[in-house]
């Protein structure tokens, strides 16, 4: 559902990776979450989810974490998919899922490289 | 043969240190545990606790021999006797300094300020005052690192995220040598500082408190509020922790004061080398509770009258009385047996500044973008009617007025709802669902946007009813009094999209935009099973183009200057990434 992105003060310590890259590969999805209970037409903030996804990630610049040239990372179930060609900064944590409500979307990168100093 | 104590206090505390060094055989007494012990003798003749003992002997600017003098005007013939069988007898050795300080206590030695370490042993020597910058001796080459600890707390610098300042020349010497910016050196800073050796080793930290800047030191200890972590922890205790052990809290050796708002209880602790609190340091108190904290380095505020702000401990009711009964958490908020992870904080700022602005609003942790972004919208089309629903009683509470259609005559009728300024809120204070600017600062946060979303959810039920999704268009019927109506966006639609913008922005009627909930927006800046205000529209010859607020005040397509939400599409990229336009008759 459409919550703002969570405070990356709060998601920043979680991340073993902070990268900037781009969606290579979606290699798997999994099942497509049952919509929202009860949402009517038009409502928005309904809780709509996607499906998890396993993706290849090309990583261009690493702010955080050991240097990788690929990363084959997990998309969890939330309110946004990635396709291929999809780009922005990734954080990642230690069990290689992305952080943030909305993957490379959540925060610019300004803002990413803000909260690492 | 064991000590037979005549104070039975201090010979329990020294039967304690007995047995930690039977399980670390290293132990020795610091001047920590030195100081724990002589408040225990110190408070028989005065009839003081030993509490308050032990506080006078951490009371900032307290001088060595203060302490000695304070200890030895309390302190029994017998009590005289225990020490000195500590010293003589005792089977847990003492460091020197330690020792040293015992020793005078009983009168045995002048009082010996503990020996400083020799300079440069550890690779790095300050001399002088740093008047001109910071100057002294190390390995010849070596680059000095350092980084201002006093002024870090406020950033987001880490106690070794130093900055180069100097190189040591041929000789070893470096001179003048400086911190900028937010680091830059004011007298009594705490500047730790390390050398930087060719082969990539390092000198020992050292930690040197700046001189020769000012007359004097005005520059209190700095607090990070909002790293300040309280949980409870049964039995009427509060652990107190840094929830970012990573960066500090304040200044290694600065003490804060909590004082709880409820009790008017108050409790010190000094900051630890790593800028965090002791494992062992605990408040007395419940959930709900509030504690003002404030804090001095030692110089500034030494009477700690001056606070820096309240922490709250979770769950629990306010400390505060409540004047009205306030909405219940969304149940996102509420822990695994139903409790809120969240406590409130009363919020006294302006109503309004300068009236209803769209910049005021913006969407906190919670599901219902399509409220923030239809009263945005209202607040650029027609401040009026907020400013108008939104009313001050003068006695800490506010009525928001909403409007509510009765179906047997087709009319809207007033609907008031009363509430406080109490708000959900993080531990540092900043309100958890909807907030304005100056948000983290209870007394200065422009309060009508999260005063109207609290009157809602208090009107609807809870936090959660109002939590999970909605229409903007009920919320412009809530608020104006006036039939909402959806239309669905599509390319065959667009020109009578455009003209019902159009139509509702030049009558100063609030419009909105709900997106698609799929998979189409990555990468987009623009967020799916979401709500957007319409705030404006553009017409250049064919070229016509939609003005857009994100409720989140931040967020948006690149291109479209500050991140502050507000962003333009064209007509036709409108089309394809919203899904229905929300407006009133």
């Amino acid at each position: 559902m459409a919550k703002p992105p969570e405070p990356i003060e709060e998601v920043m310590p979680n991340a073993a990776w902070v990268v900037e890259a781009e969606v290579k590969e979606v290699l798997s999805t999994g099942p497509t979450p049952p919509p929202p209970p009860n949402a009517k037409p038009g409502a928005t903030s309904v809780g709509w989810k996607a499906a998890s996804q396993t993706v290849k990630l090309t990583i261009t610049n690493v702010l955080k974490g050991e240097k990788a040239a690929e990363l084959i990372v997990e998309k969890p179930v939330g309110s946004y998919s990635l396709k291929p060609g999809n780009k922005g900064p990734f954080l990642i944590d230690a069990s290689k899922t992305i952080l943030g409500r909305y993957g490379p979307d959540s925060w610019n990168l300004d803002r990413v490289k803000g909260a690492m100093k | 043969m064991p000590i037979r104590f005549n104070d039975t206090k201090l010979g329990s505390l020294y039967t304690n240190f007995e047995a930690q060094k039977r399980t670390n055989p290293n132990l020795k007494l610091g001047q920590d545990q030195v100081l724990q012990l002589v408040a225990l003798v110190g408070d028989g003749n005065r009839g003081w606790s030993s509490t308050k003992v032990a506080n006078e002997l951490k009371k900032p600017g307290m001088t060595r021999d203060q302490q000695i003098a304070l200890v030895k005007g309390g302190m029994t013939a017998n009590e005289k006797k225990d020490l000195a069988a500590i010293l003589d007898q005792g089977s847990v050795p003492l460091e020197p300094s330690a020792r040293q300080f015992l020793e005078a206590v009983l009168d045995r030695s002048a009082p010996q300020p503990p020996p400083p370490p020799p300079p440069g042993t550890d690779g790095l020597k300050i001399s002088g005052d740093q008047k001109n910058g910071l100057s002294g001796t190390t390995k010849a080459g070596a680059t000095i690192e350092a980084i201002n600890i006093s002024t870090a707390p406020g950033g987001r610098l880490r106690m070794d995220d130093t900055a180069i300042i100097g190189k040591a020349d041929a000789n070893g010497q470096f001179n003048m040598a400086k911190l900028t910016g937010d680091q830059a050196m004011r007298e009594g800073d705490l500047i730790r500082m390390r050398a930087r050796y060719a082969d990539g080793s390092t000198s020992d930290w050292l930690t040197v408190k700046a001189t020769g800047l000012a007359n004097k030191d005005t520059n209190n200890a700095t607090v990070a509020l909002f790293r300040i972590g309280l949980t409870d922890a049964g039995g009427g205790k509060v652990s107190v922790s840094n929830i970012n052990a990573s960066r500090q809290v304040s200044e290694p050796g600065a003490q804060l004061e909590f004082t709880n708002k409820r009790t008017g209880e108050k409790a010190r602790v000094t900051i630890t080398e790593s800028g965090g609190f002791p494992d062992t340091f605990k408040l007395n108190g419940k959930p709900g509770d509030s504690f003002s904290v404030a804090a001095s380095d030692g110089t500034n505020n030494t009477s700690f009258t001056e606070t820096v702000g309240n922490v709250t401990v979770p769950g629990g009711a306010p400390a505060n009385t409540d004047l009205i009964p306030d909405p219940a958490l969304h149940a996102d908020e509420l822990d695994s047996a139903g409790k809120p992870r969240f406590s409130k904080v009363n919020f006294t700022g302006p109503l309004f500044v300068d009236g209803a602005k769209p910049e005021d609003v913006q969407q906190g942790q919670i599901g219902n973008c399509y409220f923030p972004a239809a009263i945005a919208a209202i607040a650029k089309q027609n401040p009026d009617v907020i400013n108008k629903m939104v009313k001050d009683n003068g006695d800490g509470t506010y009525t928001v007025t909403f409007k509510q259609k009765d179906w047997s005559s087709g009319r809207f009728k007033d609907v008031p709802v009363k509430v406080d300024g109490d708000l959900w809120a993080r531990s540092y204070g900043g309100p958890l669902y909807g907030r304005s600017s100056n948000s983290s600062d209870p007394k200065k946060m422009e309060l009508w946007y999260p005063l109207v979303e609290k009157a809602y959810a208090q009107w609807k039920g809870s936090y959660n009813e109002i939590g999970n999704g909605g229409h903007a268009s009920d919320v412009f019927e809530a608020v104006v009094g006036k039939d909402g109506q959806d239309m669905y966006i599509s390319s065959g639609n667009l020109d009578r999209v455009f003209e019902t913008i159009k139509r509702s922005i030049d009558n100063k009627q609030p419009v909105a935009a709900g997106t698609y909930h799929d998979e189409r927006y990555a990468n987009t800046g623009v967020y799916g099973d979401h709500a957007y205000s319409i705030l404006g529209y553009e017409q250049t010859g064919t070229e016509k183009y939609v003005i857009i607020r994100n409720p989140w005040g931040e967020s948006e397509p690149s291109g479209n200057g500050a991140n502050d939400g507000i962003f333009k599409l064209k007509l036709q990229e409108f089309g394809k990434l919203y899904q229905n336009l929300m407006y009133t008759n």
